[in-house]
């Protein structure tokens, strides 16, 4: 048998930030061409803060204009960039201090080459052609490559940013989790029955979460394709980042027979959503062999994506709740 | 105050990458064994508190499969920092100190091997004015080593004996990752990976867990033969801009070894999380260490990182020591955020 490979997923949060008044109004200047610092004390901070980091204390706001030409205090380089820095070619991280300024602004600096990097060395902010009202509007070079070009004003104030965290993982599928994708692919329900407490897990996580035991290849038990529904939500769904679903849908906890825990997330397809209901005897229908593939597999919560064409009514009576009230999920 | 001690410590060997076991699974005969060696079974344990981040995992509340290693039926009386699980002991130990539990079993679990873990370490920055650059923990690491090095605070070699003689103290310890004799010269001679700093200079990448019980009074007397006493714990955070801080100097260690009162008496052992050889001599410093001191005896952070649980790791190293009479009085530290910036001290007597 060809392994399966490793599984990977890329977790993404589009995040929009209000900014306040204070970094709202860095982040207008920014997007206009200017850098503002706050005072505090006898200090300038840039990036500006609403508070002093010394004591907490709330300061009057007062922003002044800074750089746009500065001096490194420290830097390091970034010889192999990944997707989300700022420059895609090899760029220095440092530590600036901008003309008026008194703390370091933590940048990136667009530089030829290690070699072109020093403390000490002076660099000049230059501005992104398109700019999101980001602290990546701007960035730096060393002095020497600078030009200087009009940055037209936008309109209105900065109240919001955006920011997509983006993050990539790679695990191995593991052993249990591979037996169970790999009866999937066979069309079949491979669970886990615990030695010690005698419950049957599905998908099993590879141990007994009640007896705190591992379980191993011995322990697996094929379960059949038929079951309770346990509990069902119709969620209407809301256009957030990453939904797909357009028009209500039901996502439904299903018991099947002799396990003690419910298989979660089931998409039911061709079931009208007012004939659904909790103890309803569902049969699952595999796609064809050839189509069947693993999707959105995982070591800890499972999935029968890509597998399952549909639940269909077995026709038998509905299950007396005292079957399933133990496995609402 | 009432008086509060380690009696039992466990951990799972440190590796770069599990393959076939999920954190939960690394976390399980840990616990099964913390559990054996104090003999103690869920019930007899009043409080339980983790420290994790379902960053590592890539998962909403990846932190609730960890309970499945204590088991959460019967119900049990639980909580969770976001953080280093030396925080978590924190929290159980102001929850023993207000009265509401004798004992505590904490742990911190974490396998970083499935994500790239210095670019999601960019996450603890400023999300407004830094995260978009994605600077990685690896680079504003070097940012402070040059400030140091280039300041005069530090050498390069200084650095260098850093790893040597935490990587020559990790050989006896079995559940280290990265250990061996090294020679300064020879470090000193491989090129920068991320400059200033060397491979050598940088923590490795630990998958691990480990877990710790703590007690009051007689019930740390019925546990354990010579209880570690936590005679200080106090934790300190600085400000988030990188910009604002000196970063030649841990401040924030300071504030919190003179409050934990790690000066008021000789220090036998300390254990220090440095995950990076410079952060450890600023570390060292900042606590007042004298020449006299065994500083880590287990290899330190440099010999194995399992990220959330590395600065409890420290603590339970420390405990060891008192438990098997080698000191009368350690102090240990951990670490959470970039370049050192939130500090716990921890002061552990045998008296």
């Amino acid at each position: 048998m060809s392994e399966l490979p490793p599984i990977t997923y890329t977790l993404e949060y589009p995040y929009t930030r209000t900014t306040g008044p204070v970094v709202g109004a860095f982040l207008t200047a920014l997007r206009d061409g200017r850098i503002l610092g706050s005072r505090c004390g006898d200090r300038v901070i840039c990036p500006p803060l609403e508070f002093d980091p010394d004591t907490a204390e709330p300061v009057a706001q007062d922003l002044v204009e800074v750089g746009p030409g500065g001096t490194v205090k420290s830097w390091t380089w970034i010889a192999e960039p990944t997707r989300k820095h700022p420059f895609q070619q090899p760029f220095a991280f440092a530590l600036i201090v901008l003309d008026g300024a008194d703390t370091a602004l933590s940048h990136a600096v667009k530089a030829r080459g290690i070699d072109a990097m020093s403390t000490g060395m002076r660099v000049r902010a230059q501005w992104r052609e398109e700019r999101a009202s980001a602290v990546t509007d701007v960035y730096f070079v060393p002095e020497a490559d600078a030009v200087d070009t009009y940055v037209p004003p936008g309109e209105g104030e900065v109240e919001l940013t955006e920011h997509l965290i983006s993050l990539d993982f790679k695990e191995a599928i593991h052993p249990f989790r591979e037996r169970f994708a790999r009866g999937l692919i066979a069309g079949k329900f491979i669970g886990q029955k615990s030695p010690v407490s005698g419950k049957v897990y599905i998908p099993s996580k590879g141990y007994d979460p009640l007896a705190r035991v591992a379980m191993t290849e011995a322990d697996d038990v094929e379960l059949p394709p038929v079951g309770i529904v346990a509990g069902y939500t119709v969620i209407t769904p809301v256009q957030y980042y990453g939904q797909k679903e357009t028009e209500p849908y039901i996502r439904a906890s299903i018991l099947l027979d002799g396990a003690d825990q419910p298989l979660g997330q089931q998409d039911i397809k061709n079931i009208p959503h007012d004939e659904f209901r909790s103890g309803m005897r569902l049969r699952a229908v595999f796609r064809p062999e050839s189509e069947r593939k693993i999707v959105e597999m995982d070591n800890r919560w499972g999935s029968t994506g890509g597998v399952i064409d549909h639940w269909e009514p077995t026709g038998e009576p509905d299950a007396p709740p005292e079957k399933y009230l133990e496995h609402l999920f | 105050m009432r008086d509060v001690a380690v009696v039992a410590f466990t951990q799972a060997k440190s590796v770069r990458a599990e393959r076939d076991l999920n954190e939960t699974e690394i976390l399980i005969p840990v616990i099964h064994d913390i559990k054996r060696g104090a003999g103690l079974e869920t019930k007899d344990i009043d409080f339980v508190c983790s420290g994790s981040s379902d960053y590592l995992a890539g998962q909403s509340f990846a932190f609730v499969s960890g309970l499945d290693a204590i088991g959460a039926w019967p119900p049990v009386s639980e909580s969770h920092v976001e953080m280093d699980g030396a925080w978590a002991l924190y929290e159980a130990w102001v929850k023993i100190q207000t009265g509401h539990a004798d004992t505590a079993l904490v742990y911190g679990f974490g396998k970083p091997s499935m994500g790239d873990l210095s670019r999601t370490l960019a996450l603890q920055l400023d999300p407004y004015c830094v995260v978009p650059l994605w600077p990685d923990a690896v680079s504003v690491a070097a940012l402070q080593a040059r400030l140091c090095l280039e300041g005069g605070v530090l050498s390069e070699r200084e650095m260098a004996e850093v790893a040597v003689r935490d990587r020559g103290k990790g050989k006896s310890n079995p559940y280290a990752q990265v250990t061996g004799d090294f020679d300064v010269d020879a470090l000193l001679a491989e090129p920068t990976f991320v400059s200033p700093l060397r491979r050598h200079d940088c923590s490795p990448i630990s998958d691990g867990a480990s877990a710790m019980i703590i007690a009051a009074g007689d019930r740390a007397r019925d546990l354990a033969e010579r209880p570690a006493w936590i005679r200080g714990l106090e934790h300190i955070v600085e400000p988030q801009d990188l910009g604002i801080r000196d970063l030649t100097t841990s401040r924030s260690t300071q504030i919190a070894a003179d409050r934990a009162a790690v000066g008021k008496d000789k220090i036998d052992v300390a254990e220090v999380c440095g995950p990076f050889t410079h952060q450890s001599i600023l570390v060292e410093r900042a606590l007042g260490l004298g020449e006299s001191v065994d500083v880590n005896p287990s290899g330190g952070a440099l010999s194995a990182h399992p990220l959330m649980a590395a600065g409890l790791t420290r603590i339970g190293e420390a405990s060891k020591r008192i438990w098997d009479g080698s000191a009368d009085r350690a102090v240990a530290h951990a670490t959470s955020g970039p370049c050192l910036q939130q500090n716990l001290v921890c002061v552990l007597e045998g008296a």
